[in-house]
């Protein structure tokens, strides 16, 4: 999964020069709480909702004046992404750099916006059910063919994998959790670990040791 | 009165040795009650027809569909989520599933002529069968065109769910429809089929509060899901006053199931039963319209829907098994069968995280209280 699958195109941008008051207004018609800040067609800034209500909060030292300009809370340089990125790669530099969003740029242009909402939606896609299936969750050496061998198992059964999500565990061991296509899981399960493989849920399967 | 709808054609929805929707199960419960000497007055409609699914499928499906079935079909049928290990192409299966319909049908239109106000369809409760795919174990949907009837003479339906598995099909078709409320009881689809079920669908637009999810704790027992019904069904139908209410009696909660996790004894069953015939009596002037569903423990599932059957006609049954009906279905079935109309207790050993699941089940209950009580005013 790339950012263009899960960026927002078009986004909604001001300028240097847009007032503080302006930019809240826009935020607040449009529901958003980023606005990048072009020059030009040149990406040189960013604002948000929080840098908005910081830079204007009768408790800063001292407070900005609605009438002025965006170009003097902005922040900048600019951290962004790239259409082609992998999505887990934007996640680590939002997470690394404790930000919300970043612009996407291709060929210095400005074409999309990613923000943390839209990494979620990437989650909900990645673990959701979209289909009506089972859940099957197993326990894998992590080495090469094995995925392979508990997937030619489903495919005899005639069974379809909806979806698959793996992570790593300690002692060279990989989770697999499988969505599958189907009400009997249980046989599924039996005959997966009488094939060698750690089968943690459905529980209590009965497999031939 | 309970009117009883039968008809032997179900049994052409046979998908195949092995597969664990097996139309035994019905034969062994009116085998029974003809050994106990109970005598059911049954009705026997016939199929639904092609424009009748229709109603409630997209057309293009159904007309695949009865083509598959009758090995008339060139395309690929894994799109209609047939030709699956769960939904197997079976000759004759559109016919028995048109079969089942027309019986659940004829029994909504058995109460909407004022006939009965009770009716048992031996068969039917195809929950997640959607509009446009097949999906475990269910084409046809029944239980939608059953509703929909109602719907159609300005009835307002309670649908209740205790098959194991959610009732996804019947949720979706009814998502945004305010005159059907669906509520489901089901092991939580974290763990299950099919794995939706969740508290927060809660329908769309002038639907929305009316589409009720229990997702219960694996290995959840009687008690707590008793209290479950108490705290959600009860309330859901005093705020709604339906005129009608559908019960998906699927017995796959059963702990012996063996395809799911939760630990109901033919005792909960008994009373669960009865709760709902109160609830239908007390909320939907008696008007109750019973399917069979899911229950694949062949040991069980006959035990439990002869008690259904009998909590209804309010007939206590007693004790053992007759000797000719066990020695019969031992025979057929090559299994040993249990020689008692109720599980024997204690039915399994104690589940050390009993207290854990009741509190579990119990936050269930009060977060989706809270998320329905803004709309249920």
């Amino acid at each position: 999964m790339v950012i263009s699958d899960v960026m927002h195109s078009d986004p909604v941008t001001i300028s240097p020069g847009t007032k503080l008051k302006d930019a809240y207004k826009l935020m607040q018609e449009k529901n958003i709480r980023h606005l990048p800040v072009l020059k030009n067609e040149k990406l040189i800034g960013i604002v948000t909702d929080r840098d908005l209500r910081l830079a204007t909060s009768k408790l800063a030292q001292k407070p900005f004046d609605p009438e002025e300009t965006v170009e003097n809370i902005m922040s900048h340089p600019v951290s962004t992404t790239h259409p082609s990125d992998p999505v887990e790669i934007a996640t680590q530099l939002m997470r690394e750099l404790k930000i919300g969003c970043l612009p996407v740029l291709e060929e210095s242009k400005l074409v999309g916006i990613v923000t943390n909402a839209d990494l979620l939606d990437a989650l909900l896609l990645l673990t959701g059910v979209h289909q009506p299936t089972g859940r099957l969750d197993v326990r894998l050496p992590d080495r090469s063919g094995e995925l392979a061998r508990l997937a030619k198992l489903l495919a005899d059964k005639k069974v379809n994998i909806h979806s698959i999500l793996t992570y790593p565990e300690k002692d060279k061991k990989v989770r697999l959790v499988l969505r599958l296509g189907t009400m009997e899981i249980r046989n599924i399960a039996e005959a997966i670990c009488n094939s060698g493989f750690e089968v943690i849920w459905p529980p209590h399967i009965a497999c031939v040791k | 009165m309970c009117k009883v709808i039968y008809n032997n054609k179900y049994n052409l929805y046979n998908l195949g040795p092995g597969h664990p929707f097996d139309p035994v199960r019905v034969e062994m419960v009116l085998d029974l009650f003809k050994e106990l000497g109970i005598s059911i007055d049954i009705t026997t409609p016939g199929p639904a027809t092609v424009e009748e699914i229709s109603e409630i499928h997209d057309s293009e499906y159904v007309k695949a569909i009865e083509a598959i079935s009758a090995g008339k079909y060139s395309d690929d049928p894994e799109k209609y989520g047939l030709g699956t290990a769960d939904n197997p192409i079976v000759k004759g299966m559109a016919e028995g599933a048109r079969y089942q319909c027309g019986g659940t049908l004829s029994g909504a239109k058995l109460i909407l002529r004022d006939k009965t106000k009770k009716v048992l369809q031996l068969g039917g409760g195809f929950h997640h069968a959607h509009k446009n795919f097949a999906s475990g174990f269910c084409i046809y949907n029944d239980l939608a065109l059953a509703i929909n009837e109602f719907t159609k003479a300005g009835l307002h339906v309670a649908y209740i769910d205790i098959d194991v598995h959610h009732g996804d099909g019947v949720q979706e078709i009814f998502y945004s429809d305010d005159k059907v409320m669906t509520i489901s009881l089901h092991e939580s689809g974290e763990y299950l089929f099919p794995g939706t079920g969740w508290m927060h669908e809660l329908g769309k637009g002038t639907g929305r509060s009316l589409k009720v999810n229990v997702p219960l704790e694996p290995f959840t027992e009687g008690e707590s899901y008793l209290e479950v019904i108490d705290g959600i069904v009860e309330p859901a139908l005093k705020w709604f006053k339906p005129d009608i209410m559908i019960l998906q009696a699927g017995a796959d909660a059963h702990f012996s199931d063996p395809l799911a996790d939760l630990n109901l004894t033919t005792y909960d069953f008994e009373k669960i039963f009865r709760k709902m015939i109160n609830l239908a009596n007390n909320n939907c002037n008696g008007k109750m319209l019973i399917t069979l569903g899911g229950g694949y423990s062949i040991n069980a599932t006959p035990r439990i829907w002869t008690l259904l059957y009998s909590t209804l006609i309010n007939k206590e049954i007693h004790g053992k098994l007759p000797q000719n009906w066990i020695l019969k279905w031992e025979k057929k079935l090559n299994k040993k069968l249990p020689g008692f109309l109720h599980d024997v207790l204690p039915a399994f050993d104690k589940i050390p995280r009993k207290n854990e699941i009741e509190n579990h089940n119990r936050d269930t209950v009060r977060r989706l209280n809270d998320l329905v009580s803004p709309h249920w005013l």
